[in-house]
């Protein structure tokens, strides 16, 4: 009891001084694993003070390289390991352990389905799982170390009573993985290493309440923590085998011998130390979403739906005097597909109209299937936005129309807008800038006289000249020969060396009239014998 | 029993019809529907014209080239074409102040050379619609929007019922359209306000300095008034339009552009 007071008060004292609770400084680390060998009871209390503020539900998903086929009866999954073929995954096979040689197996289970292991396609069922696991939360990370090692990690702090309770909340996970025929073991802790370790033990259903983590982790195997086979079998080999038991060694030793990855993953799983999350998506900043009873699959419905969302976000964005520039719309499918549109805008808006005008011609693309059972709706970028008032700022309303307009455009066409630039280069002398740039015109530009339209590939032809590096006085264009009134020119531009390829060479250009009037931007590359000429545009 | 023996019910006898009044009504009816006359004209005179050269503005109906209305103009050469259509937009911009679109499949107009024209890169937006109906769908937003002072459609084909949305939906919002077409000898019919070819002039520059421009411009069709041709030539340093005071005959009276339109 003494003890545990005196922790108390040190624990105070530390919390007054570093208010982060997201990763710890390397010296309370120190400090707080320093305590090990004396304290180990005491410590509880201790990393409840750090801990509280966040909650991690992580979600084991041990059978998933079996269950994303979806196929009755037994399957073994092999995976090519050197020259032979070794299990990785087993479903509906007694007798069959994972990394067994897949000859063994199939003669222990001959009726067996037999499929190789397709690691890209389990990470993309892991990542579908994910998104349908954002329903739950906004912050959803994808953990594990592969090879058939594949878990989900939730930040629920602050949404669990959305779902009455954390217990009903992980209840409610692990059911809807099984609806979709996926096996989930789930516990909820305050530091994701302390979940997963857990999860990945195949505890399930497990709510371990702030700072019981060390505890909670002491009795587990080795092989949960993500460390290397190796360390686990030489740990094993000096008789440790749980996690408790090499947290009461002393680190110094252990930290020489196994390396630092060792003891991170026992603070870790220790709930000590805090790794952040780091989440699919880009958390939202303003977001709603909405269940429904009865699954959406008409057209009309989606788009009531939608509009509904919309005025909802946009709500929540004027509320905060603030507009978006990117709004993500993701539809959660009734058998777990996640399917996401996105659009982006110009200038900061919150108007719904504006919004849904723009999601009308993506909403096309939607494949509701048999049916939408919940709609995500997210402001991923948001800009501050006073309110406008029409008629008293002059061009203000003019402003927003256009951006409008080209809102609308972007969605079905590209637009920019094309600026100058410090370049004599002749394709260089203006770049592409987004269509609601503003464009500034220097004074005297451009330098010289320019054709109206350029070709994007230069056209080869065939030119007369009286003398070797005389204008041209026939060009001939396709089959057609054209006499050549006036010529301009030539105009040397070499090409700009810091930036283009060295060898290319400098070009003439001359601007011609030909006889019926019609003026040409013609080039000549090279010199004398070798000389080529192009047409690259009209004046 | 019933009295008629046959089993259908005959037709009911035809009314004596007033074929004149019927007709009247019907071509009022689509007159509304078309917008044409009172409604449309009063929309063309508020929203103002573009003014080109005197002469050419003394032809046109309303003293200049009408906003709220969609133009064509047919492409005898590429490059005076684009030139002579910067000129119109950059004036259309320049007047009321707003963006100017230039919508194309591949749209290949060159800023440094078009600000010689008066269009300046600033009020520019390139729009690129490789598919027609992507391409018609942008012009009629961007004619339906009232910030925009111009729209050019680089298309080959189109159709009726298309060129007349653009023009009502320029009506709508105010801003000049230009159809940019190549030029062929079959056009067909136009529902454009005007309809222009431009073809390129020999200069009167010497064989080593190409001098101002000189176009050969066809007012090939024109509503509420008869096709004309004017030779221009564009001063490059004060910025006009200025025509050939010689060349004032009517255009030779041409079979399928030139039939006037019905009162």
């Amino acid at each position: 009891m003494e003890r545990e007071g005196a922790c108390r008060a040190r624990d105070e004292g530390r919390v007054r001084s570093a208010p982060s609770l997201s990763i710890p400084k390397q010296n309370e680390v120190q400090e707080a694993t320093a305590s090990w060998q004396g304290v180990q009871g005491g410590s509880a209390p201790l990393q409840a003070a750090r801990t509280t503020s966040r909650r991690h539900l992580a979600l084991a998903l041990p059978r998933l390289a079996v269950e994303r086929l979806g196929w009755a009866g037994p399957v073994l999954v092999w995976q090519g390991v050197g020259p032979r073929r070794e299990v990785v995954a087993v479903s509906g096979v007694t007798g069959v352990q994972v990394g067994q040689a897949l000859s063994d197996a199939q003669a222990v289970a001959p009726e067996a389905r037999v499929v190789e292991a397709d690691p890209a396609a389990d990470a993309a069922f892991r990542e579908r799982l994910a998104l349908w696991a954002m329903r739950f939360s906004p912050l959803v990370a994808l953990a594990g170390q592969g090879d058939g090692d594949h878990a989900l990690l939730l930040d629920v702090s602050g949404v669990a009573h959305l779902f009455g309770g954390e217990a009903a909340l992980l209840r409610r996970a692990v059911e809807g993985l099984a609806r979709q025929g996926v096996t989930a073991c789930g516990v909820v802790a305050s530091a994701p290493g302390t979940a997963l370790a857990l999860a990945r033990a195949g505890v399930t259903g497990l709510v371990v309440r702030p700072g019981e983590e060390a505890e909670a982790v002491a009795e587990l195997d080795l092989r949960v923590l993500p460390v290397e086979q190796a360390v686990v079998l030489a740990l094993r080999q000096m008789g440790l085998w749980r996690i408790g038991e090499v947290r009461r060694q002393p680190r110094g030793p252990l930290a020489r011998r196994f390396g630092a990855a060792l003891l991170r993953a026992l603070d870790e799983a220790a709930g000590e130390v805090v790794a952040p999350v780091s989440p699919i998506r880009p958390p939202p900043d303003f977001w709603v979403a909405r269940d429904f009873l009865e699954p959406l699959i008409t057209r009309d419905a989606i788009d009531v739906a939608v509009a509904g969302l919309l005025r909802g976000l946009c709500a929540k964005l004027e509320a905060a005097g603030r507009g978006t520039r990117r709004v993500v719309l993701r539809a959660h499918r009734v058998d777990g597909a996640v399917q996401e549109l996105a659009v982006g805008t110009g200038l900061a808006v919150r108007n719904a109209a504006h919004l849904g005008r723009l999601f009308a011609h993506k909403l096309e693309r939607l494949e509701p299937g048999f049916g939408l059972e919940r709609m995500f709706l997210g402001a991923e970028v948001t800009e501050e936005m006073a309110g406008l008032q029409g008629g008293f700022v002059r061009g203000a309303l003019e402003r927003e129309e256009l951006a409008r307009l080209f809102d609308r455009l972007a969605q079905r066409v590209q637009l920019w807008r094309l600026a100058p630039r410090a370049s004599h280069w002749p394709v260089r002398e203006v770049v592409r800038v987004p269509a609601t740039a503003v464009v500034e015109v220097p004074e005297g530009w451009p330098r010289a006289m320019r054709p109206v339209r350029l070709l994007r590939r230069p056209l080869e032809i065939g030119v007369t000249a009286l003398l070797p590096d005389a204008p041209p006085s026939l060009l001939r264009i396709g089959r057609e020969a054209h006499r050549v009134r006036a010529a301009e020119g030539p105009e040397r531009l070499e090409p700009e060396w810091w930036l283009a390829d060295p060898l290319r060479q400098g070009r003439d250009y001359y601007r011609v009239e030909l006889a019926s009037g019609a003026r040409l931007w013609v080039c000549r590359v090279g010199f004398g014998a070798e000389a080529r000429w192009f047409l690259q545009g009209w004046l | 029993m019933d009295p008629d023996p046959s089993p259908y019910p005959l037709p009911p006898e035809p009314l004596p019809m007033d074929r004149p009044a019927l007709l009247a009504a019907l071509r009022a009816r689509i007159g509304r529907l078309e917008r044409a006359g009172a409604a449309a004209a009063l929309a063309r005179s508020q929203a103002g014209v573009v003014n080109l050269s005197e002469s050419i503005d003394a032809h046109l109906p309303g003293g200049g080239l009408a906003r709220a209305g969609l133009h064509e103009i047919l492409a005898a050469e590429p490059g005076a074409a684009a030139s002579f259509a910067a000129v119109i937009l950059g004036r259309a911009s320049a007047s009321i102040g707003g963006p100017v679109l230039w919508i194309g499949p591949e749209p290949d107009a060159w800023p440094p050379g078009l600000a010689r024209f008066g269009l300046s890169p600033a009020e520019l937006v390139m729009v690129r619609a490789p598919r027609s109906t992507d391409a018609l769908w942008a012009m009629e937003e961007a004619l339906r929007c009232p910030a925009v002072a111009g729209a050019l459609l680089n298309l080959s084909e189109i159709d009726l019922t298309s060129a007349r949305r653009l023009q009502l939906a320029a009506e709508a919002g105010g801003a000049l359209g230009i159809l940019l077409r190549p030029d062929s000898e079959e056009a067909g019919h136009t529902t454009a306000l005007t309809r222009w070819r431009v073809n390129t002039l020999p200069g009167t520059g010497s064989a080593h300095s190409l001098g101002d421009p000189r176009w050969s411009l066809d007012l090939l069709r024109c509503r509420g008034n008869t096709p004309r041709n004017w030779t221009v030539t564009w001063r490059t340093t004060t910025d006009r339009l200025d025509t050939d005071q010689d060349n004032l005959a009517p255009a030779q009276p041409q079979t399928t552009h030139t039939r006037r339109r019905r009162a």
